[in-house]
């Protein structure tokens, strides 16, 4: 194809320097990439502008999101991909398929070595100070015998193309490797949006590859069962690639669990689950090394399982990768391992190395310190970027410094040629630019060698003449295709044949964190609608008045004001004297209700404990979910954005209708999206115990004291509308509003829903369907409570609920009954936690020490 | 010469622990020079798991682990131990040993002798003896001269350590790096084995932390008092052709009947005493006695 025809790639080669994957110095275009070309020129460059940014929303969509530490903005960061994706041919990658089986196999033995007979070290292949003086090295780990196939069972390789046209190794990932589900996630969204840049193309699908990666894990269970278990430990949340974790969990259909939620005990690790202690067969983990024992490893960490490395030792668990297996990530290594592949396997390595001189050795070093300016200089135990130097960029003073502390300590230096990595075409605005790539490979043990995932994660350099490619940056990706001219079948097609999966295991099984998240997820939902319909309720209010001109706020409104206070707990608000500058401008104050995410009690801190608890649960949850959640926070973020003192009760009440919508269609989702079984009951639990106690709270701060009839009737209706409850009304009573058919309505109705009656016999329902632990007698406390409150409200009269106290306003029976149900629902909301989510005991160690592993 | 140890442990904790995981480092070596006549843990409440084995650097830990709720956690290992350091080669015999220089003792060490991998990692940095300062080079300096004897430059090593550091048991934890020892010039016995052993490493040689005990001596005529005992620790240093030598700079002496072995490391995160992961609320109260006395 002659490239000057081609609008895409106007000015691509203007300040071309480097090798490229598609152009040939000759201008001519590398055979294998021309059908994609084609199928992009085919779509030409205003639907490519508009196919990005539809990628770009569907990543948003789906909440792919990688985060980034220490980065104010950086969690939850959007996961970019480029809609232009990399390829490599069968022919090609056939050498590379090879070459990581070579090298997966060659860690693999190597890692035994090295944790075994050391007799690399002993014949001299590799010097002893690689392996002793690398953190990685844990002497905890040393002898440790495995059942499983291979030692290293999830091998990961981060590859470039270097100047002579080959791909070259440039790290090895060996702990907890991450981007498979990342990669997935992107051939997923590329065939959504962009179908016919497959045409005609045949490439090859990861099927085959996570197929044998489930059956990795299933054969590494220690015990040969016939239904392993397999559990996914996460760091949490906070972690970068989380959303991972997630993914893979919900993909796999393992649980995904803290190191919280196991537990070692008679030799085996333990999942908490809401019946009972599980047993834990298999950990596919995303914790490091050093983090995954705090009784033999770091011992300040709560990412792990105490005692875990002695139940590892004694086969009854099996963890991928093992513990320890964090030495290979060693760039110490990469100058021996030419000599290793000779000593294992009598051959040379298949795929180069980035050339690299360890400086524990004299001729070595004595090169480095001289061609320092030259040279990229690492740890051998740290290869995030942090820690990589670019000589080139030093101070005379800073190159000094350097070679002094390469001098002192020389075994832990390692530095690398400075290579012009190759670029490939990136859709950027509006064009194509060249960009540095790097392509993430994985392989998976098999009885008999190593399964290769065809592909495997593109990433390309921020910017355009950018050294290095990181995530850490945030960078952009590339769906990675390896195409052949053999037809492929179910492209398309991700899952793999699940008859062998264990089917959904019920709610005893449920691992209590995720019962706890479901739970809180449901509270503070719960929470978060009922206050943005009461706020709503009383703007209207405002602003009825507003319209009326009234001079003086009437008694209804500020009562209802005060009840804002109330409800939301937020003192001293409009009450007391400190509330009065507040009743003098109180739209001042309901905005800071709204917004102030510093302020306990407010709208804002609801919604973003409900974002942490959703958050933690995001494998459980649908695309849908995710949808509406993220237009919960984008409307949420713009308003918060523009909130001031100019901020007006329309567009308070805009912004709440939105938000109210949105609430509404998520809990829908829930209930369709989730089964009982898989904890649906403890989201119901949280949702009605939330709903129940708002309701009490409302009722208490308008309906105790009796006013006159103008203010009673606005009140009442007031209550009426934030309940969502005045049409029922009409239609149920047809009459005038009165308090003695409100309360009869949402305080006693026996068949409506939203009445309090109602609410509590369903959580005494659902109480009463949750798994019974053993050694906690007959009923629960939780059971004890919620049927003292579902009693009691079944026993309250309601003539007697409406009686003064002599000589006041005050309906003091109706106060004292609320208050009496109001604190049993307290307790039994804490009962529910000591029964089911026991997580009060902390971890912690005989003796305090804190350092650096 | 034959001893009887009783090193107890005991920790009260204020709201109780639900369960423990621990290892304990507390059996004597048995080695040239030393043999464990006899020896019992006793752990009370009595754990539910029990296993022993060696480590790394070949000491015995015992890991265990109570699985019962408990407010008090006692752990006491008694040994009966045979020791006649006689038995041990003596450097001051050994003509080689004794005059061997730094700079002929780094070329042997360069060598690539398959013998040396278990001892060549003990010049290297470990977890509480990293990035050693040029501080502590320094003072290391002031003793080792390449052409002077390693065993004369060690032994003025523990001398030095002797007079110009102050014992002092408040200044210093387990956690208090040797960067700040050697600025204060103060500590105890972990602490000044560790800064020796940071001073022979910054050399080029190798060096590792011995834990055990040290039998004390009443004052003439009166009668030892129980639990006036501690653990203890000291250094040893590698002396090619000769083999490892160990020195005492909290007493100023090589080590001879009185110094009881009970493992070795890199440092002292190789061989804690005790340590040990529990679930509990509340705080806890630590107490050691240790009590030596001849058999």
């Amino acid at each position: 194809m002659p490239i000057d025809k081609n609008i895409l790639f106007e000015n691509y080669f203007s300040d071309f320097k480097n090798y490229d994957e598609v152009l040939k110095s000759n201008m001519s275009v590398n055979p294998n990439w021309e059908k994609l070309l084609n199928n992009l020129t085919q779509m030409g460059n205003e639907t490519m502008i508009s196919k990005q940014n539809e990628m770009d929303w569907l990543m948003d969509e789906n909440g792919v999101t990688y985060n980034v530490y220490n980065d104010p903005k950086g969690m939850h960061r959007s996961w970019q991909l480029n809609i232009v994706p990399f390829l490599i041919h069968e022919k090609e990658w056939e050498t590379i398929d090879r070459g990581m089986q070579q090298r997966s196999e060659l860690l693999n033995l190597t890692l035994k070595d090295i944790y075994g007979k050391r007799e690399l070290i002993k014949n001299g292949i590799i010097p002893l100070e690689v392996i002793y003086a690398h953190r990685g090295f844990l002497r905890q780990c040393d002898q440790i015998q495995y059942k499983t196939a291979k030692n290293l069972l999830i091998h990961s390789a981060d590859l470039a193309r270097g100047p002579d046209g080959r791909m070259w190794v440039v790290n090895d990932r060996t702990q907890a490797p991450s981007g498979m589900g990342y990669a997935l996630e992107n051939r997923y969204a590329t065939s959504r949006i962009l179908p016919d840049v497959f045409n005609d193309i045949h490439v090859k699908p990861p099927t085959s590859f996570f197929s044998d990666f489930n059956k990795m894990l299933l054969d590494a269970a220690p015990q040969n069962k016939e239904n392993p278990n397999i559990v996914i430990l996460t760091p949490g949340p906070l972690n970068e690639t989380y959303f991972e974790h997630a993914y893979l969990s919900s993909f796999l259909g393992y649980p995904l669990v803290a190191g919280n939620d196991l537990v070692v005990r008679d030799g085996k690790v333990w999942m908490k689950s809401l019946k009972e202690l599980k047993q834990v067969d298999v950990i596919l983990r995303r914790v490091d090394d050093v983090f995954m024992d705090p009784l033999e490893l770091r011992e300040d960490s709560y990412l792990g399982v105490a005692g875990l490395l002695d139940v590892v030792r004694e086969q009854q668990v099996t963890i991928v990768n093992p513990i320890g297996s964090g030495i290979l990530e060693n760039s110490g290594l990469i100058p021996f391992m030419n000599a290793v592949c000779k000593y294992f396997f009598k051959e040379d390595l298949i795929l180069p190395q980035i050339g690299s001189w360890w400086c524990g050795q004299k001729k070595e070093r004595d090169y480095v310190l001289e061609n320092l300016t030259n040279l990229v200089l690492k740890r051998i135990d740290k290869s995030n970027r942090e820690s990589i130097v670019f000589c080139e960029f030093l101070k005379k003073t800073e190159l000094e410094n350097l070679k002094k502390e390469i001098i002192e300590n020389p075994f832990v230096f390692v530095a690398q040629e400075k290579i012009m990595f190759s670029t490939a075409p990136d859709f950027v605005k509006d064009k194509l630019e060249p960009r540095k790539v790097m392509c993430r490979t994985f392989s998976i043990a098999k009885d008999d060698g190593y399964s290769v995932m065809p592909g495997g994660l593109v990433r390309v350099a921020a910017e355009r003449e950018d050294l290095f490619v990181s995530n850490h940056r945030g960078g952009v990706s590339k769906d990675f295709w390896v195409v052949t001219d053999k037809p492929q079948t179910n492209i398309q097609n991700y899952s793999w044949d699940n008859s062998f999966k264990i089917s959904i295991s019920g709610i005893n099984d449920l691992p209590s964190n995720t019962a706890e998240n479901l739970y809180w997820s449901g509270r503070y939902l719960g929470r978060a609608l009922v206050t943005a319909r009461y706020l709503r309720t009383v703007l209207n209010k405002m602003s009825n008045e507003q319209y009326n001109k009234q001079k003086e706020q009437s008694e209804s409104l500020v009562c209802l004001l005060k009840s804002i206070t109330h409800i939301t707990s937020t003192f001293p608000g409009f009450i007391g004297e400190k509330g009065k500058a507040a009743l003098d401008n109180p739209l001042k104050e309901i905005l800071s209700i709204l917004v102030d995410s510093d302020r306990a009690g407010s709208f804002a801190q609801t919604l973003s404990s409900f974002n942490n608890s959703y958050y933690t649960l995001r494998n459980l949850w649908s695309k849908d979910m995710w949808r509406v959640f993220d237009g919960i926070q984008k409307n949420w973020k713009m308003f918060v954005a523009e909130a001031d003192e100019k901020t007006t009760i329309q567009s308070m009440v805009k912004i709440l209708d939105k938000i109210i919508t949105r609430l509404i269609a998520f809990m829908g989702l829930i209930e369709e999206s989730i089964l009982v079984e898989q904890g649906l009951l403890l989201y119901f639990i949280g949702l009605q115990t939330e709903q129940s106690m708002m309701s009490i709270a409302k009722c208490r701060s308008l309906l105790v004291i009796s006013y006159n009839e103008q203010p009673q009737y606005e009140i009442l209706e007031a209550l009426l509308s934030s309940h969502e409850s005045l049409n029922i009304y009409r239609y149920s009573y047809r009459s005038h509003l009165s308090t003695e058919n409100v309360i009869g309505l949402i305080l006693l109705g026996q068949e409506y829903p939203k009445s309090l009656t109602y609410q509590l016999k369903r959580i005494q329902k659902d109480i009463d369907r949750l798994p019974h632990p053993e050694g906690l007698g007959e009923t629960t406390d939780c059971q004890k409570f919620i049927t003292e409150a579902h009693t009691i409200i079944q026993n309250l009269n309601l003539e007697s609920l409406l009686e003064l106290k002599e000589g006041t306003i005050i309906r003091q029976n109706l106060d004292d009954a609320l208050t009496v149900l109001s604190d049993l629902l307290h307790e039994m909301s804490l009962a529910i936690s000591d029964t089911y989510f026991n997580h009060s005991y902390q971890q912690k160690q005989l003796v305090n020490q804190n350092f650096d592993l | 010469m034959e001893f009887k140890v009783s090193h107890t442990t005991s920790y009260d904790y204020d709201s109780g622990v639900t369960f423990c995981h621990n290892i304990a480092t507390l059996k004597p070596k048995t080695m040239v020079g030393q043999t464990l006549l006899d020896y019992d843990l006793e752990i009370s409440p009595k754990p539910s798991e029990i296993t022993e084995r060696l480590d790394f650097f070949g000491n015995t830990i015992t890991r265990f682990s109570i699985q019962q709720h408990h407010k008090k956690l006692k752990v006491t290992a008694k040994s009966i131990i045979e020791r006649n350091y006689k038995l041990e080669p003596n450097i001051e015999d050994s003509e080689t040993g004794k005059t061997i220089t730094l700079n002929e003792a780094l070329s042997i060490l360069k060598t690539n002798n398959k013998e040396f991998i278990d001892i060549k990692q003990f010049i290297l940095e470990s977890i509480f003896i990293a990035q050693i300062s040029p501080e502590v080079k320094a003072y290391a300096e002031k003793s080792f001269k390449p052409n002077r004897p390693v065993f004369e430059a060690a032994f003025e090593l523990m001398q030095r350590i002797f007079t110009e550091f102050k014992f002092d048991s408040e200044f210093s934890t387990i956690a208090t790096p040797i960067q700040e020892v050697i600025k204060a010039k103060k500590g105890v016995c972990q602490d000044f084995a560790q800064i020796a052993i940071a001073c022979v490493r910054s050399m080029g040689l190798p060096a590792r932390y011995v834990s055990g005990y040290i039998e004390t001596l009443p004052p003439p005529g009166k009668e030892k008092l129980v639990g006036t005992d501690a653990s203890h620790a000291w250094f040893s240093v590698y002396i090619p052709k000769f083999g490892w030598v160990d020195f005492d700079p909290t007493n100023n002496q090589i080590p001879k009947n009185q110094h009881i072995t009970v493992s070795w490391g890199r440092d002292y995160y190789d061989v804690p005493p005790l340590k040990g992961v529990v679930y509990s609320t509340g705080k806890n109260k630590m107490n050691v006695a240790v009590d030596i006395r001849p058999a």
